[in-house]
């Protein structure tokens, strides 16, 4: 018997109402794990690479992996992947939650949508029971009314709904998927994609259980490991601020964007913090699926009350676009997550404008008479609404700050923060080095998740000697060592995409080593999962999503940085005169992965 | 008995996987004992678990297959129970439900509740010489007749006036 995985793929086509069930081979599993890996695999052997991202043969995945769901902490992700609406390349992007453990529960261990509906539905998955359901009536309604609607109509509290809003069903590019309203899929525009698809929701609820192999010693790993986690030094911010501590402390570092990455200081800093946040407005912690830190909080403001926010929301509305005002930036956290938009690509968007007019590139008469000066969040309210209903200026916004620099011209093409189309995440790359290589050669784009080399910060400079050879790893404005770091570190990233693990805990916190993650994955499964194999897996992956991008037109050209990072020193604080070698790092990084110059897999 | 402070629930629903595992080596909402009712709406979760009522309700079992340990915790027997469902229905608060051909309901885990040390929040407490303090006869009125999800969802309201009250009173202050 197969432990640890659901034991089934769902095959649901939308165009012609088909559902089929399948089971997943174990010598598959164990070439792929599960998660993101599992829906690159997918991608890989079934997508046509030609398609338009938007069109019905794009495919739309949730993948998740063999410890999803049980007793191992933090085990609460899942992974959803296609064609990018947004890029055009691999697109995927991950949430914790609870729905990643109730399609577990349902026995299942990926979702497989292709077609499009021809209206409006949402799929309710109730273990074997599959419907395709109408979903007229919760047109352009928000996630939180979908998600109450669904919940009311089907008479259960307990159902798992992954939901877009209006901004998905209007096709943002980079609108979102919601599970539960606050667990968020942002990156790469999977809610757009599930807009193309007619596809309102997900629904699910399982009765089943995860079971495991081996049961006592799966339970001694995960004590392994929670000890790890309680002990760790940071484990005390962590929970009482989750990723809004990073405020400042990149600040401190100099490295916190302000005013869209012109200066890496904000003056203003502690009415933003991740501090003032929780002594004035956090009522309470809040957890994703069997967590131990339980990292989120929920909040109260005279205007809103919600979950949140995460760092990159928090600080994409304050300093990034020179705001100072907490509650506005925790009301937008509430606003976008209602109506279905990436807090990162949206503020990119509006900070993009933002400079472009301070630099005199533009005046209010090119965005619909809006006055886009630093702060101005009454522009901002307005701007969003246009964004969501697609209507003026919030047209060509809605399909992010490449195409809208490249459509508006005069040179704001300098000023679009991305990578491969997708937008710079609130980290500036001058004071950290292995961040700018990973935004550089992250196969979605700019990005710290595909390797999150958070290493760099913690002067472990003895650890740094050991796995990299060179103590210049665990410095963060060296850029020697680096490739090595970040060859490491994508690795352990797609290990805890493929299990499904929180990252702020498998990769920030380091908790997890292939070793003990290979015999967790043994006693869960009772597949023989080696280190060996794991690794020969992770590399295979990311290998083959390389050789996809490339189908997708990906080339060594756009393993790079914004010009701002590689040639505008910062000014001041920590990181000041840096920039990031770019070309001479992702050189490295070929090397090191055996690619050629051009960026190319050899031929095995 | 099991005291619940909903003021500090989080909302993991760590207890649930760490009571389903012990007892099955499984983890799953179905096979938990103690099973948490989560309203995104109002920020609430609140952990539903049985609270040994005064009333005793689940044992008016009509095959007695229903008895209390000398901890205060239900016991069902495997071997008389015949699934009837009758204690699914008597139980005011939706704490004791069949799952897999058997009625599932708090047993303390022997003395030493999983779910209390599972909880980093501090939001269980296990405490041994208190049982039969809460009395449900209130509640049983109000939800006759709901299935026990339904149940735990208003026995989770119920929380919500104490619990955002005290929210607004901090923020105010």
């Amino acid at each position: 018997m197969l432990h640890g995985y659901g034991g089934h793929i769902l095959r649901v086509d939308l165009s012609s109402g088909q559902i089929r069930r399948e089971k997943p081979d174990p010598d598959y599993l164990l070439e792929v794990i599960g998660g993101r890996g599992l829906n690159s695999r997918r991608l890989f052997d079934e997508l046509d690479r030609d398609i338009d991202p938007l069109s019905e043969e794009n495919m739309l995945l949730i993948g998740v992996g063999p410890v999803t769901g049980s007793l191992f902490s933090t085990s609460a992700y899942m992974t959803i992947s296609g064609k990018s609406p947004l890029t055009g390349i691999l697109g995927d992007s991950a949430a914790g939650g609870f729905f990643g453990a109730e399609i577990k529960y349902a026995g299942y261990d990926q979702l497989v949508f292709t077609g499009r509906s021809e209206k409006l539905c949402y799929v309710f998955i109730c273990d074997d029971r599959v419907e395709i359901r109408d979903a007229g009536h919760l047109a352009g309604k928000d996630i939180f009314q979908t998600t109450a609607a669904i919940r009311t109509e089907l008479n259960d509290n307990n159902l798992q709904i992954a939901a877009i809003g209006p901004a998905g069903e209007n096709l943002v590019r980079y609108s979102i998927v919601a599970c539960n309203n606050s667990r968020v899929c942002g990156r790469t525009g999977m809610g757009c994609l599930f807009g193309t698809k007619n596809l309102k929701a997900v629904v699910v609820k399982g009765t089943g259980m995860v079971s495991t192999a081996d049961p006592l010693k799966f339970m001694k790993l995960c004590t392994v490991v929670d000890k790890r986690i309680m002990a760790h030094p940071e484990f005390k911010d962590r929970h009482d601020m989750g990723s809004t501590l990073l405020m400042k402390a990149l600040n401190n570092l100099g490295i916190l964007p302000v005013n869209h990455f012109q200066k890496g200081m904000a003056p203003y800093v502690d009415k933003i913090s991740g501090q003032t946040l929780a002594a004035g407005y956090k009522v309470k912690n809040k957890g994703c699926y069997n967590c131990n830190i339980n990292c989120s909080r929920y909040y109260v403001t005279p205007e809103v009350e919600s979950e949140g926010p995460e760092y990159e929301t928090l600080c994409s509305f304050s300093s990034r676009i020179g705001n100072d005002n907490l509650e506005f930036a925790l009301k937008m956290n509430h606003y976008l997550n209602r109506m279905g938009l990436d807090s990162l690509s949206t503020g990119e968007t509006i900070g993009w404008a933002m400079e472009c007019v301070e630099k005199g590139i533009f005046t209010r008469d090119d965005f619909d008479g809006l006055d886009f000066t630093w702060g101005n969040i009454e522009t901002v309210g307005r701007v969003l609404d246009l964004i969501v209903n697609q209507r003026g200026i919030g047209v060509e916004f809605g399909k992010g700050t490449r195409h809208l620099a490249e459509t508006m011209g005069r040179g704001s093409e300098k000023y679009a923060l991305h990578v491969k189309g997708l937008d710079v995440i609130c980290g500036d790359p001058r004071g950290i080095k292995a961040f700018g290589l990973t935004y550089a050669i992250a196969s979605r784009g700019a990005d710290h998740l595909r390797a999150e080399p958070f290493f760099e910060l913690t002067n472990r400079f003895e650890e740094a000697e050991k796995r990299f050879g060179t103590r210049d790893a665990a410095d963060r404005l060296a850029d020697n060592g680096k490739a090595q770091l970040v060859e490491f570190t994508e690795r352990q990233a797609l290990l805890t995409d493929c299990l499904t693990m929180c990252k702020n805990v498998g990769l920030s916190m380091d908790v997890l080593d292939f070793e003990l993650a290979a015999e967790l994955l043994q006693a869960g499964t009772g597949l023989k999962f080696t280190e060996d194999a794991v690794n020969k897996s992770l590399r295979a992956t990311i290998t083959n999503d390389r050789l996809m991008n490339i189908d997708f037109g990906v080339t060594s050209a756009d393993d790079t940085l914004p010009h701002r990072f590689t040639h505008e020193p910062l000014m001041e604080g920590a990181s000041k005169n840096q920039v990031v070698p770019v070309r001479d790092m992702v050189r490295d990084y070929y090397r090191l992965k055996e690619w050629d110059e051009n960026g190319v897999p050899k031929k095995k | 008995m099991l005291i619940i402070d909903a003021g500090k629930c989080s909302g993991c629903r760590r207890c649930e996987t760490h009571c389903s595992f012990y007892h099955s080596g499984k983890t799953g909402y179905h096979g938990a004992r103690i099973k948490v009712e989560k309203i995104e709406l109002i920020g609430l979760d609140f952990p539903v678990v049985c609270h040994q009522c005064k009333e005793h309700y689940c044992t008016r079992c009509p095959q007695k297959a229903i008895s209390i340990t000398a901890r205060g915790s239900i016991e069902v027997s495997p071997t008389l129970c015949d699934l009837c469902g009758v204690c699914e229905k008597l139980c005011p608060v939706g704490a004791i439900e069949i799952y897999n051909d058997i009625p599932h309901v708090c047993d303390l885990c022997g003395g030493e509740p999983r779910c209390v040390s599972a909880c980093e929040m501090e939001a269980i407490r296990y405490e041994p010489l208190v049982s039969r303090q809460v009395s449900l006869s209130s509640v049983k009125k109000k939800t006759a007749g709901l299935t026990p999800a339904e149940k735990r969802h208003e026995r989770a309201l119920q929380e919500a006036d104490i619990l955002r009250k005290s929210w607004f009173k901090d923020r105010s202050a």
